[in-house]
């Protein structure tokens, strides 16, 4: 037994304690104990510095073998994996599963589906062979089949499509595979990698288009981004932080397995698209890029909060492929780094936005306002979260952010970066319309009586934002993890210091930039107090617009068709192109199955027979 | 040389009760109806215990015969001239498996077995003799299809092939709703048209070889049977038992016969009648058609079946009816695993033939219940969790989820046509990919509406049929954990199944003894 088997065994076991006491109150709390020691064991395996550690389970079918390792990529995923399903098991165990039990659902249920999660993409990241790859992919799929369904209603309608897109991919990854297998004879890593340079341009471009095509549908690249907004958004509260926070990375794992461990950026970069000037290393690029920018501004027309930052998932996602096309020590940093810098976001932030559903029965943002008076500390949540989504110091986004942009700039890839920039302008658009709808504004009388989260969701949610403020400040600890990842993976290591990265070409140092941050502030309030500090506070009824008092049933509230304008300038552009696509595809498929049907009721079967014979004797004479 | 089998007396009298697994259900079909009017009660126990004693038999054989293959002369004419019994590992386990699926989809009438069993209000009297005819026909349909596993010769197999027919005619038709008596009219005209294509493809073979004894075939086919001439025959034998088989396109009476039939007699044609043709098929083809036009013809066939039935289940409006479209997707993914040839092959097909045994009987067996519109299934998962909760396991196994058996049955098939990897194996291996990404979508539009909030759910499963299915799902994920070992067993089968010189070898020890 090797500290990788105690690792995946204690996950196993955590899922077969939420099956057998799921029902039971303490089944939360005993899944934020289990999820703890999983940590911990994760840290004992010593993956990330050391040698890969390998289980002592292995498998072989047909000639086969599968086994499983943990290296350093290994371990910074999967540490992501089980940080949020601790937080999201904490913020779930106590009121929130109270009520979600007295609504009718089955708290055992969900228990169970996130221990399933966080198993089976255990096992994923573990895979040390194309079969025990495709085997922990298919498993993930379908876990997150079952958190994404377990909320019923819209969410299974979500699901189905999510499942329909996820098994596609899952088909593609398949063939691609066997594709290797024909080429390689084999579908272990070290075999295969060593044969990959002998593949035809045309075979790597088809094996990019089955396995990476397969590999993008879970992480939403487009165009295979819509199924994943209302499969995240409908699932119940914790379930969305977790898929939100880790489980499209699933996806990026496996693309950065096939483009960077086993193909490698080189490879990519000498392939020429045919007839243009790009490599396929561009085309990925521009991949990443368009699914920046369209997700996102697609964010900004939902009236949905949990929509919107579902929207984003898919946004940050392409920053971070984005990232590790640049490829150098800076740019693959980058994108590893907001793996984790977005994770945590995400969380804080869906964790923020399902606690005012929990307060107030609701996510439309035409439907809140003026909450920040009665849920603070939700409140204050939230703005940690957006300032990091949208990238801006001090929080632990920006960092991330920051990086991918300066290795576009460094590289020469001025129209990427200028891509980039596009999106995160939608990204704080966005993210204002999010915390002003729900928290600025004024107050609506239904909500007069809305009190604070309660402290067992205000807990985890309070721990994520110090997380993110730290992180912000000092990257340094969280980029060492970056720089291990990049050293397996054969990429340059980030040259990392406690406050950021240092570059004799313009480093970052998060610790200088914190405290003029803070200076500044400080300034600004000297100033303040030195006038007088001369505050006024009134009742939030009484104020006034374009000069007009309000009274209390003339509200201020903008939220209702938010962004007038730019949606003027803007609006025409949003052409559902991709939904007529998908909606074709599914015309497709049914039409097909018209054809077949009408042949099983074609009423002279008799006919067949003869047509068959006939057929089949023309064939074996010729 | 008749009298001259060198095996001890011992061996004679053990393997001499291969033939009551045949002999006894046909004995009791006739027995039931004179037995039905003495009395009910000893009619209606009768069945079941036939089958089981013909259960206990085989298992009997199987364990102190151990895995080598023999033969049973019948009568004592030694091969070619009488005809024989041929029994392998793959030949007793569907010997084994044919009363066994029988006893667990036998009609019972204390639940009305499906569509209309009990529909029509009778006296008792007339009630009585339904069942004594229902179940002499299940009983017929046993003797048949174990004569199918076992018989070494193709006159015995046409014949049994023909029994196999009436019998499932009669169980389809006996609802006596207007609908199955149509399908099976056009059950019976397909059959009918099939019967005569092998017929003739026997009499091709039998004016080519002067035999129809298999072993003896196998000797000759080389010579004789590997030209065009040979390759006719095939076609015509592989569309007659292909009807049976559901090989695309003389399947196409399975839909409607199995939304129309009692969802126990479904489950017994689409479950284990199949697979019985199926192997007939491959026995054929691995004894006396080695030439690749016939592996083609296989595979061709096979992949249409494929995208036909799983395109077809896509939008199928009824339960029953989807299980049927996607039986013939199914047993499609067999033909093109058996098209493979090779011990990869027949490994392949014996496990997706096997799986879907008992994944689709045990469906068939949830159809029982759910035998309306998928629309009406709405909400079954309440006051059914179980049934629900085991029809999404079959359903994970069937589209081929990781580590659930049907994956790696899947997976062998895979493997085997890229290991082959010709532009038709290619193709094949394309179509079965993408269907599969059909099937699970219309799979799990159904398991989604079983876990659907509705005020008024179907009504709960009998506890019977549910008891079945819940039996084969354990069986499921028993092989699922015993992986290894059945994968070790279907592998020795394959390799027997495959193993032509060794087929001959038993039907015609003294020919080697001779030579010595």
């Amino acid at each position: 037994m090797t500290s990788l088997d105690h690792l995946v065994l204690v996950s196993a076991l955590t899922l077969a304690l939420m099956l057998l006491f799921g029902r039971m109150r303490i089944a939360g709390r005993l899944a934020v104990v289990l999820y703890a020691v999983q940590f911990l064991l994760l840290m004992q395996t010593g993956a990330l510095l050391g040698e890969p550690v390998a289980s002592s389970l292995t498998l072989s079918v047909l000639d086969l073998q599968m086994h499983w390792r943990y290296d350093a990529l290994s371990w910074f995923f999967a540490m992501i994996t089980i940080g949020a399903g601790f937080f999201c098991a904490w913020y779930a165990a106590g009121v929130w599963q109270e009520r979600y039990r007295e609504e009718g659902h089955s708290p055992r249920l969900f228990h169970v589906a996130l221990a399933a999660n966080v198993l089976t993409m255990l096992i994923l990241l573990g895979s040390g062979d194309l079969l025990s790859l495709f085997i922990g992919w298919e498993l993930v799929s379908w876990a997150s089949f079952l958190l994404m369904a377990v909320g019923g209603g819209p969410a299974g309608r979500a699901a189905l499509r999510y499942l329909v897109y996820a098994f596609s991919g899952g088909m593609a990854i398949l063939a691609g595979l066997m594709l290797i297998y024909t080429q390689t004879g084999s579908l272990d890593y070290a075999r295969v990698l060593s044969l990959l340079g002998e593949l035809s341009d045309g075979q790597v471009w088809l094996l990019l288009l089955l396995i990476g095509g397969g590999f993008a549908v879970k992480m939403g690249l487009l165009p295979f981004h819509l199924w994943q907004a209302a499969a995240y958004a409908e699932t119940p509260g914790p379930g969305s932080s977790f898929l939100g926070a880790i489980s499209a990375r699933m996806g990026l794992y496996a693309l950065i397995m096939l483009l960077v461990a086993m193909l490698g950026i080189g490879r990519l970069t000498a392939m020429e698209v045919p007839f243009t000037f790009l490599s396929a290393r561009d085309l990925i690029a521009w991949i990443a890029a368009l699914t920046v920018i369209i997700p996102t501004y697609i964010a900004l027309q939902q009236h949905d909060a949990r929509y919107l930052l579902a929207w984003h998932g898919i946004g940050q996602g392409g920053y971070m492929l984005l990232g590790l096309m640049v490829g150098n020590a800076v740019g693959s940093a980058g994108g590893l780094f907001h793996v984790f810098t977005y994770g945590i976001t995400q969380a804080a932030l869906l964790m923020a936005v399902f606690a005012v559903v929990h307060r107030t029965g609701t996510a439309d943002l035409n439907k809140l306002g003026g909450l920040v008076a009665r849920m603070p500390l939700t409140f204050l949540v939230l703005l940690f979260g957006i300032i990091s989504l949208a990238g801006l110091p001090p929080m632990a986004g920006f960092v991330s952010k920051w990086m991918v942009y300066r290795s576009l700039v460094a590289e020469g890839m001025p129209l990427l970066f200028v891509a980039a920039v596009v999106g995160t302008l939608g990204t704080i658009l966005s993210v204002y319309k999010l915390i002003h709808n729900i928290f600025l504004g004024q107050l609506r009388i239904e909500h007069e009586q809305v009190r604070e989260a309660p402290l067992s969701m205000l807990l985890p949610m309070l721990g994520l934002s110090t997380l993110i403020f730290l992180v912000g400040v000092t990257p340094g600890p969280a980029l060492s993890w970056v720089a291990a990842v990049q050293a397996s993976l054969g990429l340059p290591p980030v040259p990392y210091t406690l406050g950021g990265i240092e570059d004799p070409r313009g480093g970052l140092d998060m610790l200088w930039l914190v405290g003029i941050l803070m200076a500044g502030f400080g300034v600004g309030a000297l100033i303040f107090f030195g006038l007088g500090g001369r505050s006024k506070r009134v009742h939030q009824l009484d104020n006034y617009a374009g000069g007009h008092f309000l009274t209390a049933d003339v509200r201020y509230q903008y939220s209702d068709n938010f962004y007038a304008g730019l949606m003027h300038l803007i609006g025409p552009w949003y052409r559902g192109a991709f939904l007529w696509l998908e909606k074709a595809l599914t015309a497709t498929v049914a039409f097909l199955s018209a054809v077949m049907n009408g042949f099983y009721r074609y009423a002279q079967p008799a006919l067949f027979v003869l047509a068959t014979a006939v057929a089949l004797l023309a064939l074996t004479t010729a | 040389m008749i009298s001259d089998l060198a095996v001890p007396n011992l061996f004679v009298a053990q393997a001499g009760q291969l033939v009551l697994p045949v002999v006894l259900p046909l004995l009791a079909a006739f027995l039931m109806q004179p037995l039905a009017r003495v009395s009910t009660a000893l009619a209606r126990g009768l069945g079941p215990l036939v089958l089981i004693l013909c259960a206990w038999i085989t298992a009997q054989l199987w364990i102190q015969l151990g895995d080598a293959p023999f033969t049973l002369a019948i009568g004592g004419f030694a091969p070619p001239l009488g005809i024989l019994f041929y029994a392998d590992g793959i030949a007793l386990l569907f010997a084994l498996a044919v009363p066994v699926f029988a006893l667990l989809f036998w009609p019972g009438s204390e639940s009305g077995g499906g569509a209309g069993a009990d529909s029509r209000p009778g006296s008792d009297q007339a009630d009585r003799d339904q069942a004594a005819r229902r179940d002499a026909l299940v009983l017929l349909l046993v003797a048949a299809t174990t004569g199918l596993a076992l018989s070494g010769d193709l006159f015995n197999l046409y014949v049994f092939y023909e029994l196999a027919a009436v019998a499932s005619f009669g169980l389809v038709a006996l609802s006596g709703t207007g609908r199955a008596q149509v399908a099976t009219f056009r059950y019976l005209m397909i059959s009918a048209f099939g019967s005569v294509l092998a017929l003739a493809g026997i009499a091709i073979l039998y004016m080519q070889t002067g035999t129809l004894n298999l072993g003896q075939l196998a000797q000759l086919a080389p010579e004789t049977l590997n030209n065009p001439i040979g390759s006719a025959a095939f076609a015509l034998m592989l569309i007659g038992f292909g009807v049976k088989a559901e090989l695309f396109p003389v399947n196409t009476w399975v839909p409607e016969v199995y939304a129309g039939a009692p969802a126990r007699v479904s489950a017994l044609l689409a479950g284990l009648v199949s697979k019985l043709a199926v192997l007939v098929i491959v026995r054929l083809l691995v004894l006396i058609f080695p030439q690749p036009e016939a592996a083609q013809m296989l595979l061709v066939l096979g992949v249409l079946g494929v995208l036909t039935g799983e395109f077809a289940a896509w939008r199928a409006k009824d339960f029953p009816r989807m299980l049927a479209f996607s039986s013939i997707g199914q047993l499609g993914i067999v033909f093109v695993a058996f098209s493979i040839g090779g011990e990869i092959g027949l490994l392949a097909g014996l496990a997706v033939a096997l799986h879907h045994l008992i994944v689709k009987s045990a469906l068939f067996g949830l159809a029982v219940r759910w035998n309306g519109s998928l629309e009406a299934l709405a909400g079954a998962a309440r006051t059914s969790p179980l049934g629900a909760a085991l029809f999404v396991l079959f359903a994970l196994s069937l589209v081929g989820v990781p580590p659930l058996p049907g994956f790696w049955a899947k997976l062998t098939v895979i493997v085997g046509l890229a290991e082959r990897g010709t532009p038709l194996d290619i193709t094949a291996l394309m179509s079965i990919l993408l269907v599969t990404a059909v099937e699970a979508s219309y799979l799990f539009r159904v398991a989604i509406r079983l876990y659907q909030d509705n005020p008024d759910p179907v009504a709960r499963h009998a506890r019977r049929d549910l008891g079945v299915s819940a039996l084969l799902g354990a069986v499921l994920v028993a092989a699922t954990l015993g992986l290894r070992p059945v994968a070790d067993v279907l592998g020795a089968g394959a390799a027997q199944l495959g193993d032509r010189a060794g087929y001959i070898e038993t039907v015609f020890p003294s020919h080697v003894a001779g030579k010595d």
